[in-house]
């Protein structure tokens, strides 16, 4: 602590983020996530082949919102027979319309067919389609474009992250909270449940209930890589409860007429959110790391969500496409890593011990 | 039993009657309060002295139910008398309960370096106390919580209401305990050792701030306390306690002029006064603290007493006086709590046959210890 430093400090969130800037790894990790999520979200407007912005028939479209949800494109298109192809029927069918089209024209879910973008000769397919000029990363055997795929995989990639971490961090804190702060038989019944799913290897049990589930999608293997990933948050936050709820200023805030749920969510969850804060960063690097696994060994979400792990998948069955297996392989490493770098920087930051160590 | 008799006009803000706690723990019961009964007048300071473990902090926590398991109430009553009814706090439903802490009975700690949350400002906290307990809007608890910063004397006030706990010493941060101990104006404040963790001279500024808002507010106060300097320059009334029991209660002015109990005239003597002449060891009362786990039976503080009288047969120390008929020895009986001079209650048996009541001066100076 400094606490005679002329400027304001701000509060503890303030003062971690402080110490957090100074560490240039971390930083850059956080930059790369922030990176991530912006090709995330403008993933259509990267990669796709229908426009960002068109104008057709006197009317403005963004038929490129179709590649977050089917529904979004615009009927028109379906009644004047797109199938799908915009370049030239748009020309054809509206000589004055006029289009935004995406950085690079390349579909994640199929084929560039030929002269689809004028002048452009198709996609090449199976081992032809090594890394070029058009291909930065290659097409896989079906001659998809693999960049094109792994910007889509992006959102796949960040949403596993989070979803799945933003549930197992609800469940983890509610159970903790409840065992730390109650004590007594709540205490038993919340440790020995956690204790049992732990016991339960985390991929056996994912591959089982994935084999339960019918319609497989990539929602539901969030909700199941969330749902058995909560046990080390819930030891944690449990311990952290236990901790304060004996300080002194949980004491005051109930000689202050504070109820218990008050108690535990404005004093006590505060002060533990920093250590707990710290696993669900790794917890996210470990979620996208076992959504990769499960598309490897093909329990992944089904072909409309292109994920990096599927990639992964694609790889196997011909082992001379050596780019199907580095360009996904080292955007999951760098995910994985940055997400590390973030909770040991975090970690860093908000712990006081080592952050006097480091001094 | 009440031992104390009723009051002659208005029955008192707090009365404590027969308290019993008990921490039940693996090693056994442990009765860290043992039938204390004390009362606090409306708008006076009543102190609570005794040595470390002797359940001073205890009957306090048992006042605002806070006990942590594995401690509970087991029998008594704490009759709190407020805006014309009485409650009955240790029977209290726990919803009712939490509208009495910080709404009608104030809390400070000891340790103000820890018993502010460290990741609200100040001003939060003080509003947060405002609004637990009045329906009024955020910018009002705001606003009250800059006037309580303000009556507390806390400098800069504008700008603290957006400081951390860590941006302040330890003595403001106990001027910002007071403030949220006072924000909902309650009518009794307990302070568990307000000083304890302070240097001097912040202590006898936390001290009279004390007094003063007392004084202004007219808010009771239950200030407890190892130091008898402290009691003697805040209190109006005393009580003394010893191993889970009280011992001794009088107007402050009385207890420290004339002691009736062994103890209390024990504690007394073994202060240092300005008038002490020689620089020998201080004078201390023999023995030790008894764990609650062995607490004798009778008197507890019979086996470290200077004129327990004991059955012949258990006097090895020499210290035995010969039982005269009728009298029950200091080992066999609890004495009762019974008033010996108006309003002076002594746990004795013998406070009135110690013989004419002694001067602190008179103890300091001629030992009625050995």
């Amino acid at each position: 602590m400094t606490p005679t430093q002329p400027t304001r400090s701000g509060g503890f969130w303030a003062e971690a983020w402080r110490r957090y800037r100074r560490r240039p790894l971390a930083l850059a990790a956080l930059v790369f996530v922030g990176w991530l999520a912006v090709v995330a979200l403008c993933a259509p407007a990267i990669a796709g082949t229908k426009p960002v912005l068109c104008r057709y028939k006197g009317h403005l479209y963004a038929p490129c919102l179709a590649f977050f949800d089917r529904r979004l494109e615009p009927a028109v298109f379906a009644r004047d027979r797109f199938r799908g192809t915009y370049p030239q029927n748009l020309k054809e069918k509206d000589p004055d319309s006029w289009a935004i089209w995406p950085l690079f024209f390349q579909d994640p879910y199929r084929a560039v067919r030929e002269n689809e973008w004028p002048g452009r000769p198709a996609n090449p397919a199976r081992d032809e389609g090594h890394p070029s000029a058009s291909h930065p990363f290659g097409t896989d055997q079906y001659g998809v474009d693999v960049l094109a795929k792994m910007v889509h995989g992006t959102t796949v990639a960040l949403l596993v992250g989070f979803v799945s971490m933003g549930l197992a961090g609800t469940i983890g804190i509610v159970i903790g909270a409840l065992g730390g702060y109650c004590g007594g038989w709540v205490d038993m019944v919340t440790s020995r449940f956690t204790e049992i799913v732990m016991c339960i290897p985390t991929l056996v049990l994912i591959l089982a209930l994935t084999a339960i589930i019918e319609k497989p999608s990539i929602w539901k293997t969030m909700a199941i890589i969330g749902a058995t990933g909560w046990t080390g948050i819930a030891r944690l936050t449990r311990g952290e409860f236990l901790r304060l709820r004996q300080s002194e200023f949980v004491m005051a805030a109930r000689a202050a007429g504070a109820g218990p749920v008050r108690i535990m969510l404005r004093h006590i969850l505060p002060n533990a959110l920093a250590p707990i804060l710290v696993p669900i960063t790794f917890g996210i690097a470990s979620a996208i790391l076992t959504e990769s696994a499960l598309s490897f060994l093909g329990f992944g979400p089904p072909p409309p969500s292109a994920s990096w792990g599927s990639l992964l998948n694609d790889a196997r069955s011909n082992y001379s496409m050596w780019w199907l297996v580095v360009f996904p392989g080292l955007a999951i490493f760098l995910t994985v890593l940055s997400y590390n770098l973030i909770g040991e920087g975090l970690q860093e930051a908000t712990d006081p011990r080592l952050r006097e160590a480091r001094k | 039993m009440i031992e104390r008799p009723p009051h002659p006009r208005h029955a008192p803000l707090l009365a404590i009657k027969n308290l019993v706690t008990a921490f039940h723990t693996p090693a056994g019961r442990i009765p860290a309060v043992d039938g204390v009964s004390l009362s606090i007048e409306r708008g006076r300071t009543l102190g609570i002295v005794g040595e470390s473990g002797c359940g001073k902090s205890v009957t306090a926590m048992s006042v605002l139910r806070l006990v942590a398991s594995p401690g509970r109430i087991e029998a008594g009553e704490i009759l709190f008398s407020s805006g014309g009814t009485t409650l009955d706090l240790a029977t209290l439903p726990e919803p009712a309960m939490r509208s009495v802490r910080g709404g009608r009975i104030g809390m400070i700690f000891q340790e103000p370096m820890t018993s502010l949350n460290p990741v609200f400002t100040v001003g939060d906290q003080i509003a947060e106390a405002v609004l637990l307990h009045r329906r009024v809007s955020r910018e009002a608890a705001r606003a009250r919580a800059l006037e309580m910063l303000q009556l507390v004397r806390l400098a800069d006030p504008r700008q603290r209401l957006d400081e951390y706990p860590h941006q302040l010493s330890g003595g403001m941060r106990q001027r910002v305990m007071i403030a949220m101990a006072l924000a909902c104006d309650p009518e009794l404040v307990i302070a568990d050792e307000p000083t304890t963790a302070l240097d001097v001279t912040i202590q006898a500024q936390i001290l009279e701030l004390l007094s003063e808002l007392r004084a202004r507010l007219g808010t009771a106060i239950v200030l407890i306390t190892h130091d008898l300097g402290v009691v003697a320059e805040t209190c109006d009334d005393v009580a003394v306690m010893y191993a889970g029991r009280v011992v001794e209660q009088a107007p402050a002015a009385e207890l420290f002029a004339r002691p009736r109990h062994p103890y209390t005239i024990g504690l007394l003597a073994a202060r240092p006064s300005p008038g002490m002449k020689h620089s020998g060891p201080l004078r201390t009362i023999p023995g030790m603290v008894p764990l609650p786990q062995h607490f004798p039976a009778g008197c507890r503080f019979h086996p470290r007493c200077a004129y327990a009288r004991l059955p012949g047969a258990e006097s090895g120390s020499g210290r035995a006086v010969p039982l005269p008929a009728g009298e029950l020895p200091c080992n066999a009986a609890v004495p009762p709590l019974h008033e010996v001079a108006p309003g002076h209650l002594v746990r004795c048996f013998h406070a009135e046959s110690l013989g004419p009541p002694r001067s602190a001066q008179e103890i300091a100076a001629g030992g009625l210890f050995p």
